[in-house]
């Protein structure tokens, strides 16, 4: 059994603040992923875990031992870095192994549980090559091994996969998810890839300028965000967002409000009605697009098509003034540089977010929509 | 977007060569840039080498035979008694040696370590007020000077405590001349040992120090070899401070030795050559047998692929 547990967590670098106020719990066994843009601090909560990078402020708890001023040898954690970091004057036997070696394992014993992993990696042949020798597969692999070798309390990923190519960088993806299923080890994963997270994770923790801004299952962040930035950064396209005035039923668009002016149903637009402004927000896949006038439907003109097989993304512009939009609509659906096209929406999964705070305006009968209603810390993807 | 780049690459318009450029193509094709090339690397090798060559020669001369004129450039009578010659009229030139070899390989050993040992810290840890950055520097300027300059207070200061005409005086002065040029070498290797490699080492079980000594220094062993031979060879031939510190056998190194053949009645000419090409032999020796790692630590590099 093994839990961790951030309470209040801070790290400041003189007067920048890197994190703050960081509180999360991972349980045993649990696949977390620490997700965000580039410095928004899910590194430094991953360093911090790892005692590379000592909290200005909190405590760390692993299995509710208080671990925050306990050098990084004694926490019994593993970690892969996104280089790799793996020793270039050794083999990769010697690599692997090199965990037990400090640890005071005999030889015998070492060679034993090198065999064992190499064979659970599949690189039993290159156990006796020099690691300037590999491929960046194969040193991720190599990395993985001298992590797993141990059989850490912790499993701590630093973006291990942003330096492998798009194909490699999938099948990695179900390697690292196989194997922690497999050897059942609380594991925290920083990346900043949205889809790498959601493929990979039993829980979300969405970061962003150092707070936390959702902790999650795939499913909650993606279908009920908790604000704003959490909306936009989940989900490919990203989310559309549209500052509008409501009256009534209606909404238009405050740049286009002749064009943008759509009649929601009367049950959805009741959740907004404490807000006269708010910020719509409308994932490219919840538009219909429709070629012919349609009724209660935005009048748009195609900016770009972009196929993709199956479906195309449109980036519309809607007004005078432009609103510009991204959609995504069947790759049946004929439309050029130019053309004209009118947008429904989909109510039901319509999101409003408060323009000051961007906190998402939660109302009636929307809590569960689009969610399996799963326990907490249970996988609700796949 | 790189289709559309490489096409147009291709079609690029062919360039007629200039003059210079057809001249050049020229010279090229009647060998008369190999020539002058290798003409230029003949007068370069003769320059170094001939003075080497002569100081080598001498050795088997006598003081007819070095000073006459026209020059004897071939010894073709070989004195090898010289060699004996010098120990049986200085038999205080193997104490010289000996002194020299104590002192410079204590120096080594303790610029290097200490030296790496500051440039990793200065690499690896945040100091206030960017001391990071002004410490390395200032280590550095106490080069600046002319050595003559810090010569005299040294003496008054090692005279009152004792250490004139000592080896640990010797020792002292060498390894805090040494030290800048350690720590400036060693910086450039320390950085690019990427941090992660560190932090690796510790999650793994190390203490920073352990880290520091099982995973940083093989990493920069070309680093530490090539400050090693640097700081060999400039103690090894060393005269000024050596000159002014050491006045008796006891301390004196092989440079002072060598210089004390110049008297004021006469330079004893073949018993300096001799001496000479005896202090030649084990820097040269050291430099050869770890010439690839010396080479590898100019080139700087340590871990880059």
């Amino acid at each position: 059994m093994v839990t961790v547990n951030y309470d209040s967590v801070k790290k400041a670098y003189g007067d920048t603040i890197a994190i703050e106020d960081v509180n999360l719990h991972v349980d045993d066994g649990e696949f977390a992923i620490l997700l965000g843009p580039s410095g928004c601090g899910k590194t430094t909560t991953l360093r911090c875990l790892a005692g590379l990078t000592q909290p200005t402020d909190g405590t760390i708890t692993l299995d509710g031992h208080d671990v925050t001023d306990v050098h990084p040898k004694n926490r019994n954690i593993a970690m892969v870095f996104q280089n790799f970091a793996l020793y270039p004057h050794m083999t990769v036997r010697e690599n692997i192994g090199y965990p037990l070696k400090v640890a005071g394992k005999s030889k015998d014993e070492r060679e034993e549980r090198i065999d064992e992993v190499a064979e659970m990696l599949e690189i039993p042949e290159l156990l006796d090559r020099d690691i300037a020798n590999l491929s960046g597969g194969q040193q991720q692999r190599v990395a993985l091994g001298r992590a797993i070798i141990r059989r850490p309390a912790v499993f701590l990923m630093d973006e291990p996969l942003a330096n492998l190519d798009a194909k490699l960088k999938i099948s990695m993806r179900s390697r690292i998810k196989v194997l922690q299923r497999e050897m059942d080890i609380t594991t925290m994963y920083v990346t900043h890839d949205q889809e790498e997270a959601m493929s990979l994770g039993d829980k979300l923790i969405i970061m962003d300028k150092g707070h936390i801004q959702q902790i999650g299952s795939p499913d909650e962040v993606y279908h009920q965000p908790a604000n704003q930035f959490v909306a936009g950064f989940i989900g490919s396209p990203s989310m559309n967002f549209v500052t509008v005035r409501r009256d009534g039923d209606r909404i238009r668009a405050d740049d286009a409000p002749d064009t943008f002016d759509v009649e929601l149903d009367s049950e959805v637009a009741d959740r907004y009605r404490d807000h006269e402004t708010f910020t719509l927000g409308v994932r490219p896949q919840y538009f219909e697009v429709h070629t012919e006038r349609t009724d209660n439907a935005i009048e748009a003109a195609v900016e770009v098509t972009e196929p993709q097989g199956d479906e195309q993304i449109i980036e519309v512009e809607v007004g005078d003034q432009p609103v510009s939009l991204t959609v995504v609509a069947p790759s049946a659906i004929d439309a050029e540089r130019g053309d004209t096209v009118w947008l429904t929406l989909d109510d039901d999964l319509v999101h409003g977010f408060d323009t000051d705070s961007g906190r998402r305006i939660v109302g009636a009968g929307d809590q569960n929509r689009g969610v399996a209603s799963t326990p907490e810390g249970e996988m609700t993807s796949d | 977007m790189t289709t559309k780049q490489d096409t147009q690459a291709d079609v690029l318009p062919y360039e007629e060569p200039s003059g210079i450029e057809q001249f050049q193509e020229t010279l090229r094709e009647y060998g008369v840039t190999r020539a002058v090339t290798y003409g230029l690397l003949g007068v370069f090798l003769v320059w170094t080498l001939f003075p080497v060559y002569w100081l080598v020669t001498a050795t088997l001369k006598t003081r007819q035979t070095l000073l006459s004129f026209p020059p004897q450039w071939i010894p073709l009578d070989a004195q090898f008694g010289n060699f004996a010659q010098l120990f049986a009229q200085r038999p205080d030139f193997v104490q010289f040696i000996i002194n020299s070899t104590v002192v410079t390989i204590t120096t080594t050993i303790l610029a290097t370590t200490i030296g790496a040992m500051a440039a990793y810290a200065f690499v690896t840890f945040d100091y206030p007020y960017n001391l990071d950055f002004h410490l390395p520097f200032y280590i550095l300027s106490t080069r600046f000077m002319p050595p003559i300059v810090t010569i005299i207070p040294l003496f008054v200061i090692f005279r009152g405590v004792g250490l004139v005409n000592s080896l640990q005086g010797l020792i002292l002065v060498y390894t805090m001349f040494n030290i800048p040029f350690a720590v400036w070498m060693m910086k450039g290797f320390f950085e690019e040992v990427p941090d992660s490699l560190i932090e690796s080492a510790m999650i793994d079980g190390h203490t920073h120090l352990g880290a520091f000594f099982k995973i940083v220094l093989p990493l920069v062993k070309p680093g530490l070899i090539a400050s090693a031979i640097f700081t060999t060879i400039i103690t090894w031939n060393e005269l000024l401070f050596a000159v002014i510190l050491a006045l008796n056998a006891n301390a004196m190194t092989v440079p002072v030795g060598l210089a004390s053949f110049v008297t004021k009645f006469s330079v004893q000419w073949i018993n300096m050559s001799v001496g000479a090409t005896i202090a030649l032999v084990p820097v040269l020796l050291f430099a050869f047998i770890a010439r690839q790692q010396l080479v590898r630590g100019f080139s700087m590099g340590a871990v880059g692929k």
